[in-house]
């Protein structure tokens, strides 16, 4: 396959030509822009609309509500900085779906890859004494990435050798990976000391470094940060990436073009088992400090939410994740302020989540802007 | 106690009865999915209409005092659900997939805020108020050794989750509207060319997939058990999907698969008896899907390939 070319100006006629060409074409970019950004505000209108609906059916004040959830997801420094640092965990497990779902490979998976991912981020968090902060904090970040890869090995493995469905293959695995874990902290690995069951206490050198005095705020979001550019840098910059796209576009046609299209569905599983993996391993190093069973609240759920709401792109991922962590964080803060359930919160989540693949919306809008601009086609 | 010993106080008849019973509910949410897979749709919402019907059927019974008045108000609740994601799928064009897992998102947040709002419980409803089931005896068969025992004393859903079975399948194959369900679920476009109108089989199929979860979730919440808890279905509209998979979206095969997650369920509470952990027992359900899966995979691969050797060998 060639890529496409661009066209080279060699004269100066030609020249005006692209100038013009490319001032058209900036001015689609920025009619795709507004379209985008007037579709994604109507669906969480939608979204918002639902969500108050359900609150007053409770006899409660939405717009009260919806105040209080602002005012605990960003009113002041140390909410804004709780909020980053619930973002990074659902950064990770939104690029792990993001570069699952960009090669059609349906990992529904994530919860349970995490968690295998933050167990073993934490038992060589508190097994291995005496290590030096750089060296233990890597050894558990890289044992919550393998452990998230090795989780989503076996659904890759039987979707390539005999064609099973990833789909119910990986949900299933979900459940295994929670009760295997609860077990774990149920017996062999109990702290008797822990209120709820859960593992001993990471040492303190397996903790991750703070960012700001009294929050959790840590390194672990800096890291989320990154790994979205690179993530971004491998899916559309890499030749892997390249392939990836479109056996994700069309696995037959990338076939038939020659490209490995069961290597590519390998390594997006093997990555995306990775990616959440790791956020397992950070929030466990970064927020809790032990393993605790049930200690995600849909971390994994979340992530897959947030990478269809950015269109599976790996840096819209970081607003579309910022977003769902303040709701999170709000949510919690609206229940003890006003009473209204966070339940709430999962409401206007599923029902962005059931708008945001809507067409009719984008098509009224792409109709509309595009008359005013017929010269951009 | 060796294992055998165990193995022989597990399997009684007790177990095959209770294998019924945990059938049922994987059966209707089963056969929701059927009716939608037949019309070509992967529902993948099942989860939370089995959520969302077992919430209302608590909150019908309590409010009319009946367990019918349950399953009425689970029924219309579950049908308002699947009309949702029908327009919003057909008529607004979004994608099924994501549109049956928004759906599991909803049910179960919109359950959990209905149970403070509504019953003012958290995480679990238990009431006096609650009217459940009653189980039935069958006098034909009561007194019947084995039989009697396997098969009088279910409650009336359990039996009509197996009756179901027969009229899906009578319903698809011996009806006009079922050969044309599942010609939409075929080939929409020549389906479409003879005069179908596939969208309104489309409505049809996912809002049977909602009556059908209505019933399921009911008997979730007023029979099996007589209460409401958070998450509810743990998993039982999944492993549907997983039944659905291996019996090729026909009634009476994917019946077979949800027998076997009874089956397994049903081990599972006799195992807990012995001391092992509850967690490892707990798993079995899921293990025995991923086997059950794998089955059925390798052998829809076989069969591919037997007919890609025939058509070569017919060619030649």
């Amino acid at each position: 396959m060639t890529k496409r070319e661009e066209p080279k100006p060699s004269s100066n006629e030609s020249s005006t030509i692209t100038t013009r060409a490319s001032r058209s074409r900036l001015k689609s970019i920025l009619i795709e822009v507004a379209i985008q950004a007037a579709n994604y505000a109507l669906i969480l209108l939608v979204s918002l609309l639902a969500g108050g609906l359900v609150i007053l059916f409770a006899g409660k004040n939405p717009i009260e509500a919806y105040g209080a959830l602002f005012d605990g997801a960003l009113g002041g420094t140390l909410k804004i900085a709780d909020t980053l640092d619930r973002a990074s965990v659902l950064i990770l497990a939104g690029l792990a779906a993001a570069v699952a779902f960009r090669t059609s490979v349906w990992n529904l998976g994530l919860e349970g890859q995490l968690y295998m991912g933050a167990f073993a981020a934490a038992w060589v968090g508190f097994s291995f004494h005496g290590l030096p902060l750089a060296i233990h904090i890597t050894l558990v970040l890289l044992a919550g990435i393998v452990a998230g890869a090795l989780w989503a090995l076996p659904a890759i493995f039987l979707k390539i050798r005999w064609n099973v469905n990833e789909v119910v293959s990986t949900l299933m695995l979900n459940y295994i990976a929670i009760l295997f874990t609860a077990y774990l902290v149920a017996f062999p690995f109990k702290d008797p000391a822990a209120l709820f069951p859960g593992t001993p206490v990471l040492d303190a050198s397996a903790r991750l470094p703070r960012l700001i005095p009294g929050s959790v705020l840590n390194i672990g979001f800096i890291l989320a940060l990154v790994l979205a550019f690179v993530v971004n840098w491998f899916m559309f910059r890499s030749k892997q990436g390249y392939e990836l796209r479109m056996v994700g576009l069309n696995a037959r046609f990338a076939g038939y073009a020659g490209m490995p299209v069961k290597q590519s569905a390998f390594l997006a599983m093997m990555l995306s088992g990775a990616l959440v993996g790791l956020g397992g391993a950070v929030v466990i190093a970064g927020f809790f400090g032990r393993f605790i069973t049930s200690f995600s609240v849909g971390y994994g759920w979340d992530g897959m939410l947030i990478s269809l709401l950015a269109q599976n792109h790996p840096l819209g991922v970081i607003p579309a994740a910022l977003f769902y962590a303040g709701l999170s964080n709000g949510g919690m803060a609206m229940q003890s302020a006003t009473g209204v359930d966070q339940a709430v919160v999962t409401v206007v989540k599923g029902t962005l989540l059931a708008f945001v693949t809507v067409k009719v919306f984008i098509d009224f809008l792409n109709r509309r802007l595009r008359k005013w601009a017929p010269s951009t086609s | 106690m060796g294992t055998l010993d165990i193995l022989g106080r597990i399997l009684t008849i007790s177990l095959f009865a209770t294998t019924l019973r945990m059938t049922t509910p994987v059966l209707f949410a089963t056969l929701g999915g059927v009716f939608s897979a037949q019309a070509g749709i992967f529902n993948v919402g099942l989860e939370g209409l089995l959520t969302i019907g077992a919430f209302f059927a608590v909150v019908g019974s309590v409010t009319t005092g009946s367990a019918w008045g349950g399953l009425a108000f689970a029924l219309v609740s579950c049908l308002i659900a699947s009309l949702g994601f029908a327009i919003i799928h057909l008529e607004l064009g979004a994608d099924e997939i994501i549109v049956g897992l928004a759906l599991n998102f909803i049910g179960y947040g919109l359950t959990n805020f209905l149970l403070i709002a509504m019953l003012d419980s958290t995480g679990f409803f238990q009431s006096p108020l609650l009217v459940g089931f009653e189980t039935i005896r069958i006098s034909l068969i009561d007194n019947l050794p084995v039989i009697g025992d396997l098969f009088s004393g279910h409650f009336s859903l359990v039996y009509l989750s197996f009756i179901s079975v027969a009229l899906a399948h009578w319903f698809l194959y011996n009806t006009p509207w079922g050969f044309h369900l599942r010609a939409v679920g075929e080939n929409e476009e020549a389906a479409v060319a003879v005069g179908i109108n596939a969208r309104l089989m489309k409505y049809f199929g996912l809002s049977m997939s909602g009556v059908m979860c209505a019933f399921g979730g009911t008997f979730l919440s007023l029979a099996y058990l007589n209460l409401f808890s958070e998450g509810m279905p743990a998993g039982r509209g999944w492993l549907a999907l997983a039944a659905i998979n291996f019996g090729e979206g026909k009634p009476v095969k994917s019946m077979v698969a949800a027998l076997i997650f009874g089956f397994t369920d049903a081990l599972a509470i006799g195992l807990q008896q012995f001391g092992l952990p509850s967690q490892i027992v707990l798993m079995l359900p899921y293990v025995t899907t991923l086997v059950v899966l794998v089955f059925s995979a390798i052998r829809q691969q076989r069969r591919a390939t037997a007919t890609l050797a025939a058509a070569a060998a017919a060619e030649a």
